[in-house]
């Protein structure tokens, strides 16, 4: 028997669901059956059972999961890789390098990062402090990046800032001189691939106290940002923000990130004479704390379509040497990630797979009343502890280990050394739908 | 007070007030919760002697939602209040499932899925823009309306801020004539076509069913159409005692209406005529001179609309099935976009005014079908569905459908349940506006550039993919 002396009544429940939930994250993955009501078109029950397994192994799947794509009849899902046969594969003891430089400018720090993927912009407020830490230290640990989202720059997130990216979004929440010198990178959120044209939505429950102290707000007020950037109608105002950032932190470098109008690729173009160094495409299928349904599937075209416009758009501008192209909005999978680069884009960005990672259900009530029942998307000072940061850490890196054998393995087949000699291979691809 | 201030005193921003109108009638849960009761007694007892006797921990439930509230909690669980998020299946797999409920999946038909109807009633019951948290769960694109997506503008935009109370986004759209240009004698006054139109304040117009089942809904749909300061579409048959919302009442009349035409309780606005018939039409004309003469016709007679126009008619109401499809098959958006397109080339789509009904069923379908080129959508079975009709069976088509209103059907709820619907949409149709950029939805309509499709998307993305060819995306 366990030892329960001593313990409130608070850390014992805690204790028990946490309990819980680790023996239903280890035992659905490996059931004969799904939970029937788990999953949809694009996550689907073995996409999100196969995640669970690798944040738990940091292993590929190995017991009939399908972990490379979903059933959403579209995008990614009806693309596939031309594997050439085995006598054209690398030997299985080739290195294969993973990294990927996102500063290809002269100026600026030489960030490289160890696989083609860090993670995408979550809030404090929309996420737990909890998770926070661990992506950040999940990042540490990856030698890679996440990104703080437009909620505020938790204290407790100052020992990674190495690995972090403060965002810069419409509502300038947290936005300060020391969280825009702590970076490396900021990041602009000109759009979101959930809600494009919209700004973000914390509905007034997650609001509490301390995250509206965060936000300088009111508690229990709804906080929508405004859309977009009221000093910014041009790329001249655009690179006046930049300036503004180099001003503060002149060894940062500048991401862009914006959603998929039909004009994405000047949109893009326009962003890197403004002096970005990575351009960050969301696509329309993205994640989200809260956002208006008519938005999610409605507005902006899905990242599969916006990656080769861009691509070849910067191709023919003679600039796609100088900018780093990342992706999200849907990318789901590590055969998402190297679909994505080889229709020109170079890495990409992750959101909604961490989450997965740390026991996301994708059940949406992300938005509603206290926020998560699984302790992710929520500020609530009971459930965020539902999701211990070593836990969730030791997750999200085990996830990424395993896709980066995925990735690996996939290179060797496709007689590549390194993921940046991916990019732009569409005649690597082939069209299954 | 000065004239000018007078009015601006007078001005007032277009708003319509919603309220909660929750479900009359008990629709299914959208879960089945199960547990299996013998595991549930074992943890039970087992949890009493591991925290040996400590209730509050006991009894900590996994569900934060109230499933397993009750008096006698998970051993009888309250499905209405489960949302699906599967804590409690992951927290004890061995003894609790959680299901999709078959009869909730049950409404609806094969078209208006109950994905749809789930939408509507939540529209409809709270007045609210569908707000939820992770990202879009679907088919990645598809065929008709799913095979559209909507513009956004990134940066360059002086004109955004219509949400969120800031700044008016319009939503007034006119309904008649408006000729292309006007003609001046020598002393200034004008000469030839002038304009002959009304405005109303949304681009939803309420179309009622053609058949006995509007006698039930008349008098709702009416007061609503007047309260939203918008036109609702009524069989001639069903508008007698509607007189006091005269302004709001668009009558269909038929050719045996033709002598009765003076029995209507009130002088119309707009009058619409159930196919072309030239006696008819003179004698609406004769009998009511000052009224916009709509023809209510379906999609398949697109090559005539023209002939029709030159003819004297400038409103249209176009008709596909319920499920959107016109007599030879084709689907609403791309018939839309046919009949704009005969007004555009012949030179005259300032001219009329383009409704649309059937196959339109979901707030994202309105900007969807302006942008293909209609005026407004003129809403049918949705409104249905807000009044929680059940289908009874496949309803395609128009006079052969059956649908079951509650019961207990009332007035004041049914007008609420109306007015939050359209004002949901509403309100979802600015998000769609504030995020193109445009300060009023007369803007959108025809706005094809501001458009994407899936097959030219596709076609640019992946032409020259092994295996990719034109038919691949159909």
């Amino acid at each position: 028997m366990a030892n329960i002396a001593g313990k409130t009544d608070e850390q014992l429940i805690v204790e028990k669901h946490i309990a819980n939930f680790h023996k239903g994250f280890a035992y659905w993955p490996r059931a004969e059956e799904a939970p029937p009501a788990l999953g949809d078109s694009r996550w689907t029950q073995d996409l999100i059972l196969a995640t669970w397994l690798m944040a738990e192994t940091g292993q590929v799947p190995d017991n009939g999961l399908e972990y490379k794509i979903g059933a959403s009849g579209g995008g990614f899902d009806v693309l596939d890789f031309n594997i050439p046969s085995q006598d054209q594969w690398l030997p299985a003891d080739t290195e294969i390098d993973l990294s990927l430089p996102l500063n290809r400018r002269d100026d600026g720090a030489q960030l490289k990062i160890n696989i083609p993927m860090y993670g995408g912009g979550m809030s404090y407020g929309s996420i737990s402090e909890h998770v926070m830490q661990a992506r950040a230290r999940a990042a540490q640990h990856l030698g890679t990046f996440t990104s703080t989202g437009e909620g505020g720059y938790p204290p407790s997130l100052v020992p990674y800032k190495d690995h972090i990216i403060t965002q810069v979004a419409t509502g300038m929440f947290g936005v300060r001189e020391e969280t825009i010198q702590y970076a490396p990178i900021v990041e602009f959120k000109y759009a979101q691939g959930a809600k494009p044209g919209l700004g973000g939505h914390l509905l007034g429950d997650k609001a509490t106290d301390v995250v509206a102290a965060m936000r300088e707000s009111v508690p229990w007020v709804s906080l929508f940002s405004p859309f977009p950037f009221h000093s910014v109608y041009s790329v001249e105002d655009h690179r006046k923000h930049v300036d503004w950032i180099r001003t503060t932190n002149p060894r940062a470098l500048v991401s862009v990130k914006v959603s998929t109008p039909t004009d994405v690729d000047m949109v893009a173009v326009g962003s890197y004479f403004a002096g970005a160094h990575i351009v960050h495409l969301d696509g329309s299928y993205g994640g989200t704390g809260a956002a208006p349904e008519i938005a999610k599937k409605n507005i902006a075209m899905p990242i599969e379509f916006a990656i080769p416009k861009v691509h070849k758009y910067l191709v023919s501008e003679n600039v796609r040497e100088e900018v780093t192209l990342m992706a999200s909005g849907g990318v789901r999978t590590a055969y998402d990630v190297a679909k994505a680069i080889a229709l020109g884009a170079d890495g990409c960005v992750m959101g909604t797979a961490e989450l997965i990672a740390i026991g996301c259900t994708r059940c949406s009530n992300c938005e509603r009343g206290r926020g998560c029942p699984f302790g992710l998307t929520t500020t609530d000072p009971l459930l965020q502890q539902l999701m211990p940061a070593d836990w969730g850490q030791q997750r999200i890196v085990n996830m990424y280990n395993a896709y980066a054998i995925q990735l690996r393995d996939l290179l060797r087949k496709l007689g590549l050394k390194s993921i940046r000699e991916l990019r732009g291979r569409r005649d690597l691809l082939r069209y299954v739908g | 007070m000065p004239e000018h201030r007078e009015a601006a005193a007078g001005y007032h921003r277009y708003h319509i007030p919603t309220q909660p109108a929750p479900d009359i009638e008990k629709w299914p849960s959208r879960f089945k919760v199960k547990v299996r009761r013998s595991g549930l007694a074992k943890l039970l007892i087992k949890e009493v002697f591991h925290y040996r006797g400590r209730k509050d921990v006991i009894l900590s439930r996994p569900c934060m939602y109230g499933v397993f509230s009750g008096p006698v909690g998970g051993f009888m669980p309250r499905e209405e209040h489960c949302v699906g998020c599967l804590r409690c299946t992951t927290e004890f797999p061995e003894f609790v499932r959680i299901e999709h409920n078959p009869e909730r999946r049950s409404l609806g038909d094969s078209y208006f899925t109950f994905n749809y109807v789930d939408q509507i009633a939540y529209e409809a019951s709270s007045g609210l823009v569908p707000v939820r948290g992770a990202g879009y769960r679907g088919k990645f694109g598809g065929e008709g309306w799913d095979g559209m997506w909507t513009d956004m503008s990134e940066i360059v935009r002086p004109t955004r801020d219509g949400i969120h109370g800031r700044e008016t986004i319009s939503t007034v759209v006119d309904i008649g004539f408006t000729p292309n240009y006007l003609e001046f004698d020598p002393s200034g006054q004008p000469t030839g076509s002038t304009p002959h139109y009304l405005s109303i304040q949304l681009p939803i117009v309420l179309d009622a069913p053609q058949t006995e089942l509007a006698a039930g809904v008349a008098r709702i749909y009416a007061r609503t159409a007047a309260e939203l300061d918008t036109l609702v579409v009524l069989p001639f048959e069903y508008t007698t005692g509607l007189g006091e919302f005269g302004d709001a009442i668009v009558p269909v009349v038929r050719p045996e209406h033709a002598r009765r035409l003076g029995q209507l309780g009130f002088t119309p606005r707009i009058i619409e005529m159930q196919g072309w018939d030239e006696a008819l039409y003179a004698a609406i004309t004769t009998a009511f001179p000052l009224a916009i003469v709509a023809l209510r016709t379906g999609f398949e007679e697109t090559d005539a609309l023209v002939s029709y126009a030159q003819r004297g008619i400038k409103v249209f109401h176009l008709l596909a099935d319920y499920h959107g499809r016109s007599a030879d098959g084709g689907f609403v958006l791309d018939l839309i976009r046919g009949a704009h397109t005969a007004f555009v080339d012949a030179g005259i789509r300032e001219e009329v005014t383009l409704l649309g009904s059937g196959g339109m069923i979901a707030a994202e379908h309105m900007p969807k079908a302006m942008i293909c080129g209609l005026d407004a959508v003129a809403v049918d079975t949705p409104l249905l569905v807000a009044l929680q009709a059940r289908f009874g069976g496949e309803c395609s088509a128009r006079g052969a459908s059956s649908f079951r209103l509650p019961t207990d059907l009332n007035e004041a709820w049914g007008v609420q349940r109306l007015k939050n619907l359209c004002a949901s949409w509403r309100d979802q149709l600015l998000e769609i506006l504030g995020a193109m950029g445009l300060r009023e939805v007369r803007r959108l309509r025809g706005e094809m550039g501001r458009a994407m499709f899936m097959k030219t998307l596709e076609a640019d993305a992946f032409a020259g993919l092994l295996g990719y060819t034109e038919a691949s995306n159909g």
